[in-house]
């Protein structure tokens, strides 16, 4: 527990802020950021700890943001309500996927995860029920407080901040625990650790599955906020790269490390976004594109990797 | 009779790299697989350990069948393993690599710490115990494999070339640690290049050559072979000796 005892201020300063700067574009943003750090904290799961680089982790993002608007459109239930159906699409879709890619070493797994990726972008383009290339939309007005519908931002914040308080516990039991270990023993080598008796297909996939349950609520939580989802928004590749970059910029495979790059990120691109006018893709895409150069180039352990090796000890004691 | 192997066949495309190997290890000896480059030893070493199950034969490990299972059943049934070149988790620490051996028979952190710290004494790994294991030099990331697979709690462990590439000092202390993994009561089969550890190490000796074993018996009785030598010097060589 005294080890703890450091957060307080900063779970503090977290609970507070929105409240103090009272300007919702920032609340915006500090919605965002949490709402990324959810998803790169997912995606860390498997391919932080367990070292499998999916690129296709949009396929549970957008089956999450297709399912809760999906429930409102043809059900006309709130939209949060779809949360459960996107997490079970998501573990078949999860179990289907890595179940024969899984077999791949490196990059041609992280092939074989773009290709499935593409694939589902397509289906959904194409599948009239989840409004085609049109997508689908949420409430435009609340008609009740269950539909999640606000004006402000700060509510949000609030519940973002919650669902990522719950995965990052999570995260800490699981890094602490067999799982954790048998993860990170996969990540440094298959042969050994089959040799140490780690059923590694089976960890691996649950790995996914798990990582793939959050990835999916992030979506839906996007889906509630935005109201509003289309192929390219929810499934498109960029989606996938980014959650892959806020985790590797902080540190994959550690704790902490895709909140901080998150809180570095996500500002910067929604100030390129305002610097460059309109949707400012192709700008975030150079902008990405710098990152993993810098990242790859000096420092592929991530930010927090840096910062122990400043102070001189090995990572992750 | 702890492991029996009869009949062993490996191919790769035309080439019969195992050519029906026999192999029995009784609990509580030691055995040596020798031979020179290229005759099968680690070919039949991997496939005992489960890496690449055999294209023929029959492996059985206290009585049951285990010639097509995997290497994680091995370690679950009691077999463990090291790697001729080292496969130490290099990102973790020296601790944390014996862990997730110990993890096998430990669910629990705090068990699998205390097998960890048991092993990490044994081993004389204790004083690294933090040091990341990439940081180790060959010799310490051989031992650090002995540890990680002792962690495992095996009946049987295969060391595969565990001493190449260590100089005599290291040797000498490596070859003690062996003893005393065998005091331990673990039975042990050693693949090595050097003659010296299999005449001071082992109770019995296998030499392959050319995918198939081509005797086997003391390791003094062994060496003097003509047989053996032949395998080793070609045959016009050791007839010129033999004159």
């Amino acid at each position: 527990m005294k080890r703890l005892w450091w957060l307080l201020p900063l779970v503090l300063v977290v609970l507070v802020w929105p409240l103090l700067a009272g300007d919702a574009f920032y609340q915006r943003i500090g919605a965002l950021v949490v709402l990324a750090a959810i998803s790169a904290s997912a995606w860390n799961l498997i391919g932080g700890y367990a070292g499998q680089v999916s690129v296709g982790h949009a396929i549970f993002f957008g089956a999450g943001a297709y399912a809760a608007l999906a429930v409102y459109t043809h059900l006309g239930w709130p939209p949060i309500a779809g949360v459960p159906l996107g997490i079970a699409v998501s573990l078949i879709l999860a179990v289907l996927i890595g179940t024969p890619t899984f077999r791949l070493r490196g990059h041609y797994f992280s092939m074989a995860t773009i290709a499935a990726a593409e694939l589902i972008r397509l289906l959904a383009a194409n599948w009239a029920w989840i409004g085609a290339a049109i997508g689908l939309m949420g409430p435009a007005a609340p008609r009740t407080l269950a539909d999640l519908t606000f004006r402000s931002p700060l509510p949000y914040y609030y519940i973002f901040l919650g669902v990522l308080a719950l995965l990052l516990s999570l995260t800490a039991a699981m890094e602490r625990s067999r799982m954790g270990y048998y993860l990170r023993a996969i990540n440094g080598g298959e042969r050994a650790a089959r040799s140490l008796g780690v059923p590694v297909l089976r960890y691996k996939l649950f790995a996914l599955m798990l990582s793939a349950t959050f990835t999916s609520v992030a979506g839906s939580l996007y889906a509630v906020m935005v109201g509003f989802a289309d192929p390219d928004s929810t499934l498109g590749i960029l989606i996938s790269v980014k959650m892959i970059i806020v985790a590797a910029l902080g540190g994959a495979g550690t704790l902490f490390g895709p909140l901080i790059g998150a809180v570095l990120l996500i500002p910067l691109e929604e100030w390129t976004n305002a610097a460059f006018g309109g949707s400012g893709t192709g700008v975030t895409y150079v902008v990405y594109g710098a990152i993993i150069l810098l990242i790859t180039r000096f420092e592929p352990g991530g930010l927090l990797h840096l910062a122990s090796r400043i102070r001189g000890r090995p990572r992750a004691a | 009779m702890l492991l029996e192997a009869s009949g062993v066949v490996q191919t790769f495309g035309q080439l019969r790299a195992v050519d029906s190997a026999d192999l029995t290890v009784a609990k509580g000896e030691i055995v040596g697989l020798i031979g020179p480059n290229g005759a099968g030893k680690s070919t039949f070493f991997n496939a005992l350990a489960g890496d690449r199950p055999p294209d023929d034969g029959r492996i059985l490990f206290e009585g049951h069948d285990i010639t097509h299972e995997g290497p994680e059943q091995h370690a679950r049934r009691g077999i463990a393993r090291t790697f001729q070149v080292p496969l130490t988790f290099e990102d973790m620490t020296v601790a944390e690599n014996v862990l997730v051996g110990a993890f096998l028979r430990h669910s629990h952190r705090t068990a699998a710490e205390a097998v960890t710290r048991d092993v990490l004494e044994f081993t004389g790994l204790a004083p690294m115990a933090d040091r990341r294991a990439g940081m180790l030099g060959t010799p310490g990331r051989k031992r650090l494999e002995i540890a990680r697979a002792l962690a495992t709690e095996p009946r049987l462990l295969l060391l595969d070339e565990a001493l190449a590439g260590l100089t005599p000092a290291e040797v000498q202390v490596a070859i003690g640690l062996v003893r005393r993994l065998h005091v331990r009561g673990i039975t042990l089969v050693i693949v090595e290049h050097i003659m010296e550890v299999i005449l001071t190490l082992a109770e019995r000796a296998v030499v392959f050559h050319q995918g198939r074993v081509i005797a086997a018996g003391p390791p003094r009785a062994v060496v003097n072979d003509p047989a053996v030598v032949a395998a080793y010097l070609g045959h016009r060589m050791s007839r010129q000796i033999q004159q």
